[in-house]
C-alpha cells in the first residue's frame, strides 16, 4: 500500500503545474472583487497597480492595466465617468468619499456594475501618498435590483389598475343598487297601476251614478233646507275627491297609449298654467315665467306632459301661502355641463346629452330631507287629509320615465322646492327637415 | 204646429248600468229640452235606435256582449242611423285624456265618467245646435 502512495513531492513537475493552473482558474472564476492601488505624488495620481482579481471582474489583466494607464478610464461607461472622476478628485484632495457604484464595459463587451470603495494612505505628516480601491462586482445584485424595480413598477401599475377596477366595481355596484331601487319603485308603480286599471272602471260607474243623483237632487232640494244642501255639496266634493284618486291611479297604469309628437314644451307649460289659473288666483300666488324663447322641441305626448305640469303646479300652489311665487323656467343645454343633476336623477339620460329642462319652483316650506327619497312613492303625501292623493308626483315620475326623461326634486334656500323635468331634445337636423316638409 | 226650436231632442242613452241611464233620463228630461230613452242592452240598441229615431246617441264603451266601439260602427253602418251623432260616455278614459285628444276617440266625441250634468248638456247643445 505504501508503495502506491504518491506524495506531492513525488508528483511529476508538469502535473503539479497543471493542477495549480487549474485551481487558479477556478479561484479566478469565483472572484468577484479585486484591489487596486493608485500612487500619488504632490496630489496627482502617477501610477495605478491592479491586483490579480481584476481579470475576473474586468476581463483585463494587471499587465494590460499597467501597459495602458488610461484603460481603467476608458473601461468606465461614458455616462458614469464624471461621477468616477469626481470621486477621484475627492480622494486626491485627501477626503474620504463614500463608495461609488458605476458601470464598466467588460473586455468581452458586456456591461458590469461595480462598487468602488477607496481608502487613502497617508504619511506621518498626513500627506496623501496613495489610495487603495476595493472593487466589488455587484452586477448580479444590480440586476436583481433592476428586476425588483421593474417588478415594483409592475406591481404599482397593477395596483393602480386594481384601484381603478375597484372604483369601477364600486360605481357599478352603486349603479346596480340604484337600478334595483328603481326597479322596485317601477314594480311598485306597475302593481299599483295594474290594480288601478282593474278597479277604476268599476268605481267610475258608481261615481257617475252618485254624481248624476246629486245633479238630480240639488235642483229638487226644498228651498231653505240648508242642511240638505250642505250634505249634497259634501257628497259632490267626496265624489270629486274619489275621482281624483281614480284618475291618478289610471294615470299610473296608462303607459301604452302614448301619442308621441314633436312639441314645444313652452306651449305645454302655458296651457297647463292656464288650466290652474283659477287656483293661482284663489291662492293669491304670483307666477313668474322664465321660458327660453329658443327652446329645442321635444318628442312627447303633450297631454301627458301637461298633466305633469298641472301636477307640479298644483303641488307648488298647495305648498305656498298667499303671496308665494311660482316660478317656471325652461332652458336647453347639455346634461352635466349647462345643467347639473345627480347621476341618479339623470338616469336614463347621459351626461353631455342635449336636453330640455323645465323647472317648477315654489316658495313654500320645502320637504323634510328624510322625506325627499319617498316623494315619488304612490300614496306618499305630506299634505293634510283631503288635500292631496299622494299620487301627483308618482304620476309625474311615471310619465317622465315613459318619456325616457328624468325628474329631480330638491329643496332650495331660503325655502321651497324646485322640481326639474329633463327631456331629450329633438336632434336639430330632424327639426330642419321637418320644417322643410 | 210647434215651432222647430221647441221640439225636444231625442237622446238614446246606451249603458249597461241601469242607474246611470235612469238618472240621465231624469236629469236631462228635467231640463224640458230632451226626451231620453234608456237602453241597457247593447245588443238591442240598434233596434231601439231605429224605433226611437234619436237626434243623438250617448254610448257607453265598456258593456257586456257588445262594446261601444263595435256598436258605434253598427250605428254608422245603418242607413237610417248613420247621420246620428254619437257621443261616447266612458269610464275607460280620464278627463285629461279627453282634453289631450281634443275630446275625440276614433273621430267621435267622448265624455269621461264621472261627468257632471252641466258638461253633458253643454256637449249635447254643441252637437245639436246645427
Amino acid at each position: 500500500m505504501n508503495a502506491e502512495i504518491i506524495t506531492q513531492a513525488e508528483r511529476p513537475a508538469d502535473e503539479a503545474t497543471l493542477e495549480s493552473e487549474h485551481r487558479y482558474k477556478r479561484l479566478l472564476a469565483s472572484v468577484t472583487d479585486y484591489v487596486y492601488t493608485v500612487m500619488v505624488e504632490a496630489g496627482r495620481a502617477v501610477a495605478t497597480l491592479h491586483g490579480p482579481g481584476c481579470e475576473a471582474v474586468t476581463g483585463y489583466t494587471s499587465e494590460e492595466f499597467e501597459t495602458d494607464q488610461a484603460l481603467w478610464y476608458r473601461m468606465i461607461r461614458e455616462e458614469d465617468r464624471p461621477a468616477v472622476l469626481e470621486q477621484a478628485e475627492h480622494i486626491l484632495r485627501g477626503e474620504e468619499p463614500p463608495p461609488l457604484e458605476h458601470r464598466i464595459i467588460h473586455k468581452n463587451g458586456t456591461e458590469r456594475w461595480i462598487r468602488n470603495t477607496t481608502v487613502p494612505r497617508k504619511d506621518a505628516q498626513g500627506r496623501l501618498t496613495a489610495y487603495d480601491g476595493l472593487v466589488y462586482d455587484i452586477t448580479e445584485r444590480k440586476r436583481a435590483e433592476e428586476r425588483l424595480t421593474r417588478a415594483h413598477a409592475r406591481l404599482k401599475a397593477n395596483d393602480a389598475a386594481l384601484k381603478r377596477t375597484l372604483e369601477q366595481l364600486k360605481g357599478a355596484n352603486q349603479q346596480l343598487k340604484e337600478t334595483q331601487l328603481e326597479l322596485i319603485q317601477a314594480a311598485r308603480l306597475e302593481s299599483v297601476g295594474a290594480l288601478a286599471a282593474g278597479v277604476a272602471h268599476e268605481v267610475k260607474n258608481p261615481l257617475q251614478t252618485i254624481l248624476m243623483g246629486l245633479d238630480y237632487l240639488v235642483p229638487n232640494c226644498p228651498a231653505g233646507n240648508e242642511n240638505l244642501r250642505s250634505v249634497l255639496s259634501d257628497m259632490r266634493d267626496a265624489v270629486m275627491r274619489a275621482n281624483t284618486i281614480i284618475r291618478g291611479l289610471l294615470q299610473l297604469s296608462a303607459h301604452t297609449d302614448f301619442e308621441m309628437k314633436t312639441e314645444d314644451l313652452n306651449a305645454a307649460v302655458r296651457r297647463a298654467l292656464r288650466l290652474v289659473h283659477a287656483q293661482v288666483v284663489a291662492g293669491k300666488v304670483s307666477v313668474v315665467r322664465k321660458l327660453d324663447a329658443h327652446l329645442p322641441r321635444v318628442r312627447v305626448d303633450v297631454g301627458k306632459i301637461e298633466q305633469v305640469f298641472i301636477n307640479l303646479f298644483m303641488n307648488a300652489l298647495q305648498a305656498m301661502s298667499p303671496g308665494g311665487v311660482l316660478t317656471v323656467t325652461t332652458r336647453a343645454g347639455r346634461l352635466g355641463e349647462d345643467l347639473t343633476l345627480s347621476d341618479a336623477a339623470c338616469r336614463p339620460l347621459k351626461r353631455g346629452e342635449r336636453v330640455v329642462a323645465a323647472q317648477v319652483q315654489d316658495t313654500g316650506t320645502g320637504i323634510a330631507p328624510a322625506n325627499l327619497p319617498k316623494v315619488f312613492d304612490p300614496f306618499f303625501t305630506t299634505k293634510p287629509v283631503g288635500v292631496g292623493t299622494g299620487l301627483g308626483l308618482s304620476v309625474v315620475k311615471k310619465i317622465a320615465d315613459l318619456h325616457g326623461g328624468a325628474i329631480d326634486i330638491q329643496n332650495v334656500a331660503p325655502g321651497g322646492v324646485v322640481v326639474t323635468l329633463v327631456l331629450r331634445a329633438e336632434p336639430e337636423e330632424m327639426l330642419s327637415s321637418a320644417k322643410g316638409v | 204646429m210647434k215651432p222647430m226650436n221647441t221640439e225636444k231632442k231625442r237622446i238614446l242613452v246606451v249603458d249597461d248600468e241601469a242607474s246611470i241611464t235612469r238618472l240621465l233620463k231624469l236629469n236631462l228630461e228635467q231640463t224640458n229640452e230632451y226626451e231620453v230613452r234608456p237602453e241597457n242592452d247593447a245588443l238591442a240598441a240598434v233596434a231601439a235606435a231605429e224605433e226611437f229615431k234619436p237626434h243623438l246617441i250617448l254610448l257607453d264603451v265598456m258593456m257586456p256582449g257588445l262594446d261601444g266601439g263595435e256598436l258605434a260602427a253598427r250605428f254608422q253602418a245603418n242607413p237610417k242611423l248613420k247621420s246620428v251623432p254619437i257621443v261616447f260616455l266612458t269610464a275607460a278614459a280620464t278627463k285629461g285624456e279627453v282634453y289631450a285628444r281634443g275630446g275625440k276617440v276614433g273621430g267621435l266625441p267622448f265624455l269621461a265618467k264621472p261627468v257632471e250634468l252641466s258638461e253633458v248638456v253643454a256637449c249635447l247643445k254643441r252637437l245639436l245646435s246645427g
